[in-house]
């Protein structure tokens, strides 16, 4: 191994790879938001015993899951914009491909969470003579957050990761960025070098999050 | 106390309950009178916990009337079915209270804070009167010394008694009580029963389905054998309990009494 490690275009091009984080931080951000918030009608939907109202959610919810992510990227890039009225950029295709992925799996944690509490809770309830509403608002929905945040925290760990995959259609998240200096300064090994640690780095404290968060839910049940 | 003893609190007339084309509870007609002391025992299966249920509407009747306090529960449409709206249903279990096999406390609140739960959220008390409610129920089941604890630091039978304090909080016209002790080790049991006893010489209105016969015998004004979803019979506990009538009566008293103690010597 004589290689000779050279990071001085790390140091050179920063300013490119902040962008990239910024961009890649965006992303995340966004999809986290919009997919958690729809995540909770989707899930409502499957929970709900009108057909009408659950296949139709659970269609959604299959093709989601059953499809890669980097498909949906790719066809919201280039499929989408011939069915649709409005004009998809990078941002736009990525935003739809994993905020759609992200609703997919959420709307899971949040019906798992919500079947897991006991029926005797809804009895209590309900028993007091509280509505519907004010069950899910005072009850339910307190103790199924509990047991829903590790895996949700898990999404978005899993979430920062998938937002490199909007490279391949030009956003300039980091990966992008890499990509595009390692072709200007012939420097691939360092530049991927730099974004793995960057990732890690970004991404190890939601892991150990988890990981706390799990441990937590373990000793309190 | 009331002046009036024969107040009517609740009364089910012609209450008929099936899940599909199982018929649970056959013509129930049941008048309750205000501090009475109703204990409904029967074999398993026989519409005990059904018929309970029916009165806070925790299982809607498919047919008959509920009227608490004189007002008859749902509206009548033109076909005489009933239609009952959340609203109507929401204020009558708000004056209902009932007690679980399996306590159902809330795990994510405090002893105190499940007792201030219905108050709140469903009577809209203000926070002194909510602590007010909190501190003197959880006193009459012993508990005021726990209000700080989890449900999850009580024992069973504990949580049990808290349970009821919750229940109390709504300071409802009747209880309901669903085998309370059902899911009780035998020694926490007497704790609970001995609350129970309380409230009924106090003068609370309740039902109670258990199958402690001692208590029935007990603390019972009135006791209930149901069988195939029809009340069998029903008077005094000497006269059910004692001498019943009734074949099927006999027969669960029988499977009851198999195994008996001499009287314990605890001197």
């Amino acid at each position: 191994m004589d290689y000779q490690w050279d990071f001085s275009a790390v140091v050179t091009y920063w300013p490119v790879l902040l962008v990239g984080l910024k961009n890649t931080i965006i992303l995340a951000a966004v999809c986290l938001v919009l997919g958690l918030f729809f995540g909770l009608f989707v899930g409502a939907a499957r929970y709900s015993s009108n057909r009408l109202v659950n296949w139709p959610a659970t269609a959604f919810v299959e093709v989601f899951r059953n499809t890669p992510v980097l498909v949906q990227i790719m066809w919201f890039y280039f499929a989408f914009p011939i069915i649709s009225p409005i004009e998809v950029n990078a941002f736009t295709a990525a935003t739809l491909g994993l905020t759609l992925n992200t609703v997919a799996f959420s709307s899971e944690i949040y019906r798992a969470g919500i079947q897991s509490i006991s029926k005797g809770q809804w009895e209590a309830a309900k028993a007091l003579g509280m509505t519907y509403t004010e069950q899910m608002r005072r009850i339910i929905l307190p103790q199924a957050i509990r047991r829903m945040v590790p895996a949700f925290t898990n999404r978005a760990v899993e979430l920062v990761k998938m937002t490199s995959l909007a490279s391949v259609i030009a956003y300039g998240e980091l990966m992008h960025q890499a990509k595009t200096i390692s072709i200007i300064a012939f420097n691939p090994i360092e530049m991927y070098t730099s974004v793995a640690i960057i990732f890690f780095v970004l991404i190890a404290p939601l892991s150990l999050l988890v990981q706390r968060l799990e441990m937590k839910k373990r000793k309190s049940s | 106390m009331e002046t009036n003893q024969n107040t009517e609190v609740l009364c089910l007339e012609g209450l008929k309950k099936s899940f599909g084309d199982l018929l649970v509870l056959d013509n129930i007609d049941l008048r309750v009178t205000k501090g009475e002391t109703i204990v409904i025992l029967g074999a398993s299966g026989s519409g005990k916990s059904t018929m309970l249920r029916c009165v806070n509407f925790m299982e809607v009747p498919s047919g008959g009337r509920i009227i608490l306090h004189g007002e008859q529960v749902g509206k009548e449409n033109q076909n005489g079915s009933r239609t009952y709206d959340e609203k109507s249903l929401s204020d009558l279990r708000s004056r209902v209270g009932m007690v679980f096999q399996h306590f159902n406390l809330f795990p994510h609140m405090t002893v105190k804070q499940n007792v201030m739960e219905g108050p709140r959220t469903v009577l809209k008390c203000d926070q002194a009167e909510c602590e007010r409610r909190a501190k003197l129920y959880l006193d009459k089941v012993g508990l005021g010394w726990k209000a700080d604890a989890w449900p999850s630091e009580l024992s069973g039978g504990q949580q049990q008694r808290v349970a009821i304090a919750r229940a109390l909080a709504m300071e409802p016209d009747i209880m309901l009580f669903d085998e309370a002790t059902s899911a009780l080790d035998p020694e926490l049991v007497g704790e609970v029963l001995e609350t129970m006893k309380q409230l009924a010489e106090e003068g609370m209105t309740m039902l109670i389905v258990t199958h402690e016969l001692g208590f029935a015998y007990t603390v019972a004004d009135r006791v209930l054998f149901l069988s195939k979803g029809k009340i069998l019979e029903q008077g005094a506990p000497e006269a059910v309990l004692i001498n019943p009538k009734e074949e099927a009566t006999k027969n669960f008293l029988r499977g009851h009494g198999s195994f008996r103690l001499p009287e314990p010597n605890l001197d």
